[in-house]
């Protein structure tokens, strides 16, 4: 409690909570603005973690989506935690070239 | 600046908010005690049937014969209703009715009833109830400008950004009231500041109120703080009538209370 008052009479600033304020109130006036409903949102970030696991390997728990407004435009920021291209299928040195050929050739009769 | 106000030489302002309890009676009270001292003939109506306050902040209460429904229905001639102010010769009051139906009349009837008293006013402001259904439509029908108010506080603001929305959709033009800021905890960061505020909401600022005990003394006893020389809050809204009649006034800075002012409140010297 002495902290506090100290708090007070030293005018130490305390408060983050103006810079959470401010960030959720852009999400939701975003939403607002553009007439997102909140199952809207829900199904673009569906999408979005779909298409991204296509390529990458994505750690879902920590995706976010988040709005930032510059000057003039707001911007869309997706935060996407990946671990590089899904590891592929190690193939001995040799065979690559064999298989290679066999494409072509199936390549070349579908032709 | 002002959409032009036709032949008659009165603006029609709608004090709203969206979001209750904000302080759009009392600004609306208080404005146009401001504007009435200033000399301009200030008419303001309680368009918030079912919920009448703005009688009750002008301790006009006592005084209700017929109010703005009696008017609409015709029950009554125009001038009837009015009540003029204890305080100044140039505030008339046009109360709301208290009955129960908040959609017994519609916009074209609310622009109807203003038709009737633009002639004698030079600034009519209309207290418009909270939310946005009928009665805030009819608020906000026949109006030149809108005085948006909100408070520095998230769920105020974002349904003053809605109101603005809905406003620019009717081509109405809003300006900001800032009220009930305090200079302290935005300097500790734990309240948003009028920057801020103006960022998000990106329209222009016609007034700063800081917070006030004076004002909820003068809702006490029916007399609007700006009739109270010593009320901060009032020389605020003597500011925002001046603005609203054209003067350039620059915004205030809200300046914190310093060590040794913090400690004499504190001390309650």
């Amino acid at each position: 409690m002495a902290t506090g008052i100290f708090n007070r009479w030293f005018g130490r600033k305390s408060g983050t909570s103006t810079a959470n304020a401010k960030s959720r109130l852009h999400f939701v006036l975003v939403q607002d603005r553009a007439g997102l409903q909140p199952e809207e949102l829900n199904s673009f970030r569906r999408e979005m973690i779909e298409v991204i696991n296509k390529y990458f390997q994505i750690d879902e728990e920590n995706f976010d989506i988040s709005y930032q407004r510059g000057d003039e435009t707001t911007t869309l920021v997706i935060n996407s935690p990946v671990t590089l291209k899904r590891p592929e299928k190690v193939r001995p040195i040799g065979e690559g070239k064999k298989n290679r050929d066999k494409d072509n050739k199936s390549i070349a009769n579908k032709k | 600046m002002s959409k032009e106000n036709g032949t008659s030489g009165c603006e029609v302002l709608v004090v709203t908010s969206g979001k209750g309890g904000v302080g759009k009676t009392t600004t609306t009270a208080t404005l146009g005690s401001a504007l009435a001292l200033l000399g301009q003939r200030t008419l303001v109506i309680d368009a918030d049937i079912g919920l009448r306050n703005l009688d009750v902040i002008l301790g006009l209460e006592n005084r209700i014969v017929f109010d703005l429904v009696d008017v609409a229905k015709g029950k009554c001639k125009p001038a009837q209703a009015l009540i003029k102010s204890k305080k100044s010769a140039n505030l008339y009051l046009l109360p709301a009715s208290q009955t129960d139906d908040k959609d017994v009349i519609d916009e074209e009837q609310f622009c109807s009833l203003l038709e009737h008293y633009k002639s004698q006013f030079r600034f009519i402001l209309i207290d418009s109830p909270a939310g946005i259904e009928q009665g805030f439509r009819n608020a906000a029908s026949g109006v030149d400008r809108a005085v948006v108010v909100t408070t520095p506080e998230v769920s105020a603001i974002r349904d003053a950004d809605r109101v603005i929305g809905l406003l620019s959709a009717r081509g109405i033009e809003s300006l900001l009231v800032v009220n009930r800021l305090d200079p302290e905890m935005v300097k500790r960061g734990d309240m948003l500041s009028l920057k801020d505020v103006q960022d998000i909401l990106g329209i222009e600022i016609v007034g700063l109120v800081e917070r006030d005990e004076s004002v909820i003394v003068a809702a006490n006893n029916g007399e609007p703080v700006v009739f109270d020389p010593k009320s901060k809050a009032g020389r605020s809204f003597e500011k925002i009538a001046k603005r609203l009649m054209g003067e350039q006034i620059p915004i205030e800075n809200p300046v914190a209370p310093t060590f040794w002012q913090r400690l004499s409140r504190t001390l309650g010297v």
